[in-house]
């Protein structure tokens, strides 16, 4: 899942592992998230979302399906 | 790294099971070489060792519990493996045995490979998820 999560981070002058004591998960999860190899339940995503006072539409995004060719 | 209260709590209990558990060894050594014991007391000392692991067994239980998800699955991805690479190589082991003269196990090795393997596992695991 693609996200704006580094992005975001950037924005308030935050590391990951501010990022990751505010919420209360570990370093590694926001690094996983942020770098997409990791989904984050749904918890999480609001958790991370509520962070930065936004929708987690907004930060989150589905990966993009390539169309099956006819 | 810093470590949180939570993993510093953790690190003591756990080392304190291990400690325990070298100080059960000893006993347990210089218990059956110089007292005259029973059959059941022997089988006693020669056991007291297992009780701190169980303890270390449960602490490192609790830990999981308090993982993050991320680490939860990541953890539990580790003890797959670990466990795969048990099967396989014990399922090897047997199958060479039933052909072949092979050198005997000691299966009181078993467990130490299991938590060790665990843990490079999962840090192999982290590290490739973050490296």
């Amino acid at each position: 899942m693609d996200n704006r999560i580094k992005v975001l981070r950037a924005e308030q002058d935050w590391s990951q592992q501010t990022l990751a004591e505010r919420i209360g998960v570990s370093r590694q999860a926001i690094n996983a998230v942020e770098r997409g190899k990791h989904d984050p339940s749904l918890q999480l995503a609001f958790d991370i979302a509520s962070q930065f006072n936004q929708r987690i539409e907004d930060i989150f995004f589905p990966e993009k399906k390539s169309e099956p060719e006819d | 790294m810093k470590m949180s209260k939570q993993e510093i709590f953790f690190v003591k209990r756990f080392m304190t099971a291990m400690v325990l558990f070298l100080i059960l060894i000893a006993v347990q050594t210089f218990s059956i070489e110089l007292l005259e014991l029973s059959t059941w007391q022997k089988v006693i000392v020669t056991l007291l060792p297992v009780l701190p692991l169980i303890w270390a067994f449960l602490i490192y239980r609790a830990k999981y519990r308090a993982l993050d998800e991320y680490m939860k699955a990541l953890t539990g991805e580790a003890f797959l493996w670990m466990i795969a690479l048990l099967c396989f190589s014990s399922f090897i082991y047997g199958m060479l045995a039933m052909k072949f003269p092979m050198p005997p196990v000691e299966l009181a090795l078993v467990m130490p490979i299991v938590f060790g393997g665990h843990g490079l596992i999962l840090q192999l695991l982290i590290w490739k998820d973050n490296g």
